[in-house]
């Protein structure tokens, strides 16, 4: 059985006088590889797909008898937003409908009972249109259909050029050339899988021999790795981030943000010019070291954790260092300082929704959410439009216990500041766990536990074997 | 519409280089035109409209060429989202600027680029996102191909309302130009000899072509002498500088696909010619 066409109707005249010649006026099309579809009676298409433009440049390379015989398929949810417009792709594609939200029917069975009539598919196996520019991992549905009807050939099809002239988001289409070019014909062997991820990798290998002669922005500036040491209050944090600090220069440049801005390259410290916010951001931490009580101290240190996250704008800015490594890390310190203040609202549902307000300005939060209203000073930062402290590239928690700490500090001597109790600092490396845990899940920043206990070579040779795999890791990304 | 013995000339070229066109489209093993032959159509198509049916008609189909050069550019340089209204202006500039032409209006055309559009490109492309990072550069690859593709094409239009034969002969000059290059490819080195070389080849070609059309282009023979030497000066310091600009763009000269720098290697040589020519033209012979 198969569906009688019409040799010629008002579709194809449609197509071939007004959506061809207007797109190849408009828009410019260049079709490589036309011939691979000449022979072919019935096929498969399967494309990437980034565009509204993708079915139409589809269209314009199909051979004029094969054109009424061609079904795209389509996302009823989307184009049914608007009715003309449903209309208009109903007509000129006949598509087969899919609905997303609904899930009436099986496509799969509506595509195979099409293709059984003799129709032609058209395919984008990515499902949705993707960022420009990219190819995401293949649905599963291409495979499906090939494993059931295993004589159809599959033609893939890489488009270059529509992600330019309409990519999802842009309000209008621009005239840019586009590029249509079709590999060869192929029977997919093997099961769902093998043959779903061998599609993907011909339309990428289509994808390389083309793209690669387009002509491309300078590349984007060096990305900075940014490494925060964090830790309680005599745990040797500020000891441990200078010492990695001055070991990672022997082949980079390394900033280091402590008490006062360092730079070292080749094992040694480099000469730098005043700047502004160090000058006020170590007046700021005096203040702080001398409150008496937790509540005059909450405002001086939250400045200077602002002032530090700062910092590491301004280093970048003057200096570029590869590599900067903080002592303690503005965003976390700050999100774990909450459990001094209002330890029975502290949990990790607060640790992650502080940091991704903190972090970035918490879009799609509700603005009664119960953490804002349990801590009004993350709806002051919000409001002040400090919420874009920065999530570093990888953490250190440098771990001690609370009784060791002590004992360093009073060995330290001078004046204790207000918070450096066993019971506060116990307290404090609990929140940092907590916030370290949160961080790694929600934001897949790597995190390193490091005993403190043991002698300073021991533990920075740890950190530095760790920082190395995550710049590994996070170039290989 | 005049009958004259110019006019039947027009249409005499335009017959042999659409008929050549054709043979290497339907044969394309047997002959294969240089690629310049086909902007010399377009140009010839240019005149023909112009000389007999309108001036109007002539313009716009300038205007066509012009957009398609110019988008063959924006195919080939980087854009991003949020330049794209930019680059929207710089569509739309082309009509304003033909129409220009059309109404013969010099004072705002000679600034409808350079002004208006230099100004409202950058605005539009500052609007277009909040992300400062390379906003001079989507502004200098927006306006580089404005001047180069709609303001320096522009150019040949008003020419050709000045007399028509004063473009042709712009057109014919270069094209000479290109012939000799194209001849001398192999031959001549690099450097200034080479360019020496293509300029003593080309300027005897140009100057005949220049005398030989002065009753019909009515420029008086000193000054048609100097445009002759003057052109494949002109187009020297062009292609020179067109040339390095291709292959940044990714241009590959023995490979040229549609979208692709077909166009653009195609009127590179008018470019740096048109504009020069024509304010020559018009300071001394207006």
């Amino acid at each position: 059985m198969t569906d009688r066409q019409p040799a010629l109707s008002l579709r194809l005249l449609i197509h071939l006088l007004l959506l061809r010649p207007l797109l190849r006026l408009v828009f410019g099309v260049n079709v490589v590889g036309r011939e691979n579809l000449k022979g072919l009676d019935r096929f498969i298409l399967a494309a990437n797909h980034n565009s509204h433009l993708d079915t139409l440049l589809l269209f314009s390379v199909l051979p004029i008898r094969q054109i009424l015989r061609t079904h795209p398929l389509a996302a009823r949810d989307y184009f049914s937003k608007q009715r003309w417009l449903f209309a208009a792709v109903d007509y000129l594609f006949r598509p087969i409908w899919i609905d997303r939200v609904r899930k009436e029917g099986d496509p799969i069975e509506e595509t195979l009972e099409k293709i059984d009539r003799g129709s032609n598919i058209i395919i984008f196996p990515e499902g949705t249109r993707g960022e420009p520019g990219q190819i995401q991992e293949f649905r599963t549905g291409i495979g499906r259909v090939v494993e059931r009807r295993r004589d159809l050939p599959v033609v893939p099809v890489f488009l270059l050029g529509p992600e330019r002239s309409l990519p999802k988001r842009a309000r209008f289409p621009l005239p840019l050339w586009n590029y249509v070019i079709v590999g060869l014909p192929q029977l997919l062997k093997g099961e769902t899988r093998d043959v779903t991820r061998s599609l993907q990798k011909s339309i990428e290998n289509l994808a390389l021999s083309e793209s690669a002669q387009r002509h491309r922005r300078r590349p984007a500036k060096k990305q900075c790795f940014t490494i925060g040491v964090l830790g309680i209050d005599g745990s040797g944090k500020s000891t441990l981030s200078r010492r990695l600090a001055l070991e990672l220069s022997h082949s980079t440049g390394v900033g280091l943000i402590s008490d006062s801005l360092e730079l070292f390259e080749d094992l040694s410290p480099k000469e730098l010019q005043p700047l502004l916010v160090e000058k006020a951001r170590q007046w700021i931490g005096a203040q702080a070291k001398q409150a008496r009580s937790l509540v005059r101290y909450k405002i001086p240190k939250l400045t200077e954790l602002l002032l530090r996250d700062r910092m590491l704008d301004e280093t970048l800015r003057w200096y570029r260092p590869d590599i900067i490594v903080m002592d303690g890390c503005p965003l976390l310190n700050m999100t774990g300082w909450a459990t001094l203040y209002r330890e029975q609202h502290f949990n990790e549902d607060f640790c992650a929704k502080a940091v991704r307000i903190l972090s970035s300005g918490a879009e799609g939060l509700h603005t009664d959410d119960p953490v804002l209203r349990n801590f009004p000073e993350l709806r002051y930062l919000k409001r002040l439009k400090l919420d874009r402290l920065h999530i570093p590239d990888a953490i250190i928690f440098v771990d001690v216990d609370p009784k060791v700490a002590i004992r360093r500090i009073e060995s330290r001597g001078g004046r204790r500041q207000v918070h450096e109790t066993e019971e506060k600092l116990d307290k404090l490396r609990a929140a940092y766990l907590m916030v370290c845990r949160v961080i790694e899940r929600d934001h897949e920043v790597p995190v390193c536990r490091i005993d403190a206990e043991r002698s300073i070579d021991v533990v920075a040779s740890e950190a530095l074997s760790f920082i190395e795999l995550a710049r590994a890791e996070s170039r290989g990304h | 519409m005049p009958g004259g013995t110019p006019q039947f000339c027009l249409l005499v070229v335009f017959g042999v280089l659409s008929i050549v066109l054709l043979a290497g489209v339907l044969r394309p093993s047997r002959l294969s035109p240089p690629s310049y032959f086909r902007y010399l159509w377009v140009f010839f198509l240019f005149f023909n409209a112009s000389e007999w049916i309108s001036f109007t008609l002539a313009v716009w189909i300038l205007a066509l060429f012009s957009f398609q050069a110019l988008r063959e550019y924006f195919s080939l340089v980087d854009i991003r989202l949020q330049d794209r209204w930019g680059i929207l202006a710089a569509y739309l500039s082309i009509p304003f600027m033909i129409y220009l032409i059309q109404i013969d209006w010099y004072g705002l055309f000679i600034i409808s680029i350079p002004v208006y559009a230099f100004l409202i490109v950058p605005f539009l492309v500052v609007l277009g996102g909040k992300e400062v990072e390379g906003k001079v550069l989507s502004i200098g690859v927006i306006d580089f191909g404005l001047f180069l593709f709609v303001y320096c094409m522009g150019h040949i239009g008003y020419l050709s309302f000045f007399s028509t034969w004063m473009a042709v002969f712009l057109i014919l000059a270069v094209a000479l130009c290109d012939l000799a290059d194209h001849a001398l490819r192999h031959r001549a080195g690099n450097g200034w000899k080479s360019a020496l070389f293509k300029f003593l080849a080309a300027a005897p070609a140009t100057v005949a072509v220049s005398l030989l059309l002065s009753r019909w282009s009515t420029i008086p023979s000193l000054h048609a002498t100097i445009l002759g030497l003057l052109t494949p000066l002109l187009v020297l310091v062009g292609n020179f500088t067109i040339t390095a600009i291709e292959t940044d763009l990714g241009i590959a000269r023995a490979r040229l696909q549609p979208g692709r720098g077909q166009i653009i290697h195609g009127v590179k040589s008018y470019l740096f010619a048109a504009p020069v020519v024509f304010h020559y033209i018009r300071y001394f012979l207006r």
